[in-house]
């Protein structure tokens, strides 16, 4: 052979650590960005990525994963999928874009930290192709969605989400600076390989890649299933520097990064997926409940994860399963409830037999989150449809800045978690958000929530219409019932055959 | 309550539809992408004063080099992740056939013994540097204003990890072909200790460590990258084809082409920062600092290159061009 095997040369393509003369090491790599909690470097020399490529591999794997994905793209463009597409789906699809691509753009900075200031060079090399990857996200995300501004306003928000103080849009910021683009190097790559990429987007990526499938979708379906590939690879960053951190000791602190990571993660999958998956995709589509998706896909893959590096469950893990069988559904009721305040429009996703799938997928639905839509479903019918809008604003947890919401009706079980800090209360919507605060109270302690800017008066005038302005939410982009209420109607149809009964 | 004429979709996104011209792919896949300037008082969704946020509101935010706008600028060659991938798969396949190609034709078996020692003092320890320059442009990716800066930085990092490649495929076979040079065991001892090197790796440790955002990119693109391509590629290229290093010459040239796209990108940088007054005070007085580190650095390394005696020379001359061409 006159190419040599990339394993004869590898190890020299990460034989580039070498000790600083000019500079102080500690000033090479500074603790702020590089965090790697004093354990030295001879020891991170021991790191050993288990994915391993090399340039030439990658772009040619990434060139032909592109030329799939935007075939597939060309492909079906005049297929009129979205004219045709059940409207929760377009929901999911808006939802999904301006949530995810300017995150994704977030997450290649994340990569380039780890690049620069990761202590082991496996890592820093990995991290280059995580950055090119983040990059791939984020444009891929854009180019798709692009082509639909023409037809719906609602799509300019793939690119205008992050830039606006749209609470969603605050809470997915919040969520991801914390979990990563604010972090030291090995802070990312335990909180966002690890504890975000394995588990958390395996689950959003492959589901909605099976949902979008399912409904017929295909340029979706083959675009987040590639972007899934390159996420595990890069994904793999971390566990090996999780090893590093335990065999010197650090075990503590490495657990606790996963754990941060894991709890901020499922709030903002509460939010996006859940609802996407509960009530939004068509109820003949669906493959999974959330609840069932978070067992298979993170309580089991993380048990599995967490005990082979040797890692002990997080302190709050059966909190957080029990949280499966409501938080969703009660985020799912606030957004629907306050949907002018989002850039999609939510489905309610409550028709007779939608209810049926609730029921038997979370028994006893009918008698919490059914009350209120009881009550919703009444004031549609009768065509009271203000009576089913928001005039306020809900109290918003200080660190998910989503509505601190539970189980409604007679489940009922919301409560505030609150915490005085300095002199200031902060409120939180379980014990394990007000734990996070508590393990670095100097990263959150002067965040203001939307909530708390209406109150210092930043938010003009203080109604609904001055928080819409707030968020740079106008007619044509707000959210409105994605069926335009036509989910109630069976109901009248049952009631009428009630009667007559 | 007036009703509120709702509004209509437009072709592009909101923040581009005000242009006349149709947005190119470049465009739409390329602006206005880091929200962490949106609000100069805090970067992140979090608490304005942790460190992290202090680290972006002094090295970013606060730079002395200022713009109104710099999510105006634009990559002169407008490359995207796709079409990164295609130039870059195509330049991959040419410099992976020269190997195999030269390899079958017993390459190394015909260089002089002389030239490979030669290769195992300036050539192999290579890959520090190169990695150095890889590092750094990852912080300018991370820590730039706009993301289409952060773009050229983050595809100049992964040329980077290209060059490094080369470099460690080459020590591998020259190692084979040369056992007891030292070749894949020595550099990090030619790196720390060797006075070739010893500007090379104080130029790069300084310029590593330079927070400011743009004195970074300023430092990393106006003065590291160009002194040492310069050098240890155009130079040890030359000497390389005099020593019937054909192979090395050509991976030279090969490299080339990513700098001459790095030194595009870097001149339209500088050009759009001097539309603002005081800006060229700004630069000039980086390219002051750091000139005689760079200086030292060529002269250093050129001084041990007796077959391409003009290098240090015109490295000189191409950095003072470059500065010069600008308008710095």
């Amino acid at each position: 052979m006159a190419i040599l095997e990339r394993s004869k040369w590898y190890d020299l393509a990460r034989a580039t650590n070498w000790t600083p003369r000019y500079v102080a090491e500690s000033e090479l790599f500074p603790e702020t960005m590089s965090g790697s909690l004093g354990v030295e470097r001879s020891k991170w020399e021991a790191y050993d990525e288990p994915y391993k490529t090399s340039y030439p591999e990658y772009v040619r794997i990434q060139r032909e994963k592109d030329a799939a994905a935007y075939s597939v793209k060309a492909a079906l463009e005049r297929t009129k999928l979205l004219e045709n597409a059940a409207p929760g789906w377009l929901s999911i699809l808006k939802a999904h874009y301006g949530a995810i691509a300017l995150g994704e753009y977030a997450a290649m900075s994340a990569e380039a930290r780890m690049t620069r200031f990761g202590p082991a060079p496996g890592m820093r090399n990995m991290a280059t192709f995580g950055m090119l990857d983040e990059n791939r996200h984020a444009q891929l995300q854009l180019y798709f969605p692009h082509e639909h501004c023409k037809s719906d306003r609602q799509f300019d928000w793939a690119h205008k989400a992050y830039h606006s103080n749209e609470w969603a849009a605050i809470a997915a910021r919040h969520t991801f600076d914390d979990l990563f683009l604010a972090r030291d190097a090995i802070s990312i790559a335990i909180m966002l390989t690890f504890a975000f990429e394995t588990g958390f987007t395996n689950m959003q990526f492959l589901g909605l890649s099976a949902d979008a499938a399912e409904v017929g979708d295909y340029t979706f379906s083959s675009l987040i299933s590639s972007i899934q590939t390159d996420e595990s690879r890069h994904a793999q960053i971390g566990g090996p520097a999780l090893q590093v951190l335990l065999a010197n000791g650090h075990k503590e602190e490495a657990q606790k990064r996963v754990y941060m990571g894991i709890a901020r993660a499922w709030r903002i999958f509460g939010v996006l997926t859940g609802p996407a998956m509960d009530y939004y995709t068509p109820l003949s589509h669906r493959k999974q409940s959330f609840k069932e998706f978070m067992q298979e896909w993170i309580v089991g893959q993380f048990e599995r994860s967490l005990i082979d590096l040797g890692l002990d469950l997080p302190w709050y893990w059966d909190k957080m399963i029990e949280e499966f069988d409501y938080q969703h559904h009660a985020y799912h009721l606030g957004v629907w409830f306050w949907r002018p305040t989002v850039w999609w429009n939510p489905a309610a996703g409550v028709s007779p037999d939608e209810r049926d799938w609730l029921e038997e997928k979370y028994p006893g639905w009918n008698d919490t989150f059914g009350k209120c839509w009881d009550v919703i479903t009444e004031n549609v019918l009768k065509g009271n449809i203000d009576a089913t809008k928001p005039e306020t604003l809900p109290i918003v947890c200080n660190m998910s800045q989503l509505p601190i919401c539970a189980v409604p009706g007679n489940g009922w079980n919301v409560r505030d978690y609150p915490l005085v800090h300095e002199g200031r209360t902060y409120h939180f919507n379980s014990e394990i958000d007000r734990w996070i605060f508590q393990q670095d109270p100097s990263r959150y302690r002067d965040h203001m929530t939307v909530v708390d800017r209406f109150l210092a008066g930043m938010i003009q005038p203080p109604d609904l219409s001055g928080a819409l302005k707030y968020m740079n939410l106008a007619p044509g982009e707000m959210g409105d019932d994605a069926d335009n209420y036509a989910w109630a109607e069976a109901w009248r149809n049952i009631a009428a055959t009630r009667r007559a009964a | 309550m007036n009703q509120i004429e709702p509004l209509k979709p437009l072709k592009t996104w909101s923040h581009l539809a005000t242009r006349r011209r149709k947005p190119s792919e470049y465009e739409i896949v390329s602006t206005n992408l880091h929200y962490s300037t949106d609000n100069p008082d805090a970067p992140f969704e979090l608490d304005p004063n942790f460190p992290i946020a202090r680290w972006f509101r002094q090295y970013r935010n606060a730079s002395p080099l200022r713009h109104d706008d710099w999510n105006a600028f634009r990559d002169p060659d407008e490359v995207v992740y796709r079409t990164y991938n295609m130039q870059q798969d195509g330049q991959e396949a040419y410099v992976f056939g020269l190997l195999d190609q030269l390899s079958e034709r017993g390459h190394d078996q015909m260089l002089d013994a002389g030239w490979a020692r030669q290769l195992a003092r300036l050539y192999a320890p290579a890959r520090y540097p190169i990695h150095a320059i890889q590092m750094q442009s990852a912080y300018v990716s991370q820590m730039a204003p706009a993301s289409t800066i952060s773009n050229c930085a983050t595809y100049q990092a992964a040329d980077s990890l290209r060059w490094l490649t080369h470099t460690a495929y080459r020590t591998r076979e020259l190692a084979n072909s040369f056992p007891g040079l030292g070749f894949g065991e020595n550099e990090r001892t030619l790196w720390e200790d060797d006075i070739v090197w010893q500007g090379f790796r104080e130029l790069v440790e300084k310029s590593l460590v330079a927070w400011d955002w743009a004195e970074s990119f300023t430092c990393l693109n106006l003065i590291v990258k160009p002194a040492f391509e310069e050098c240890v590629i155009r130079g040890l290229g030359d000497a390389a084809r005099h020593n019937g290093d054909t192979l090395l010459g050509l991976l030279a040239d090969a490299q080339l082409r990513d700098a001459e796209r790095h030194r595009r990108w870097a001149r339209s940088l500088v050009k759009m920062a001097l539309e603002q007054p005081g800006n060229v005070d700004v630069l000039r007085g980086w390219i002051d600092k750091w000139m005689p580190l760079a200086i030292a650095a060529i002269e250093a390394y050129a001084a041990q290159l007796a077959d391409a005696p003009d290098t240090a020379e015109r490295a000189i001359a191409t950095l003072t061009e470059l500065h010069r061409g600008t308008g710095c």
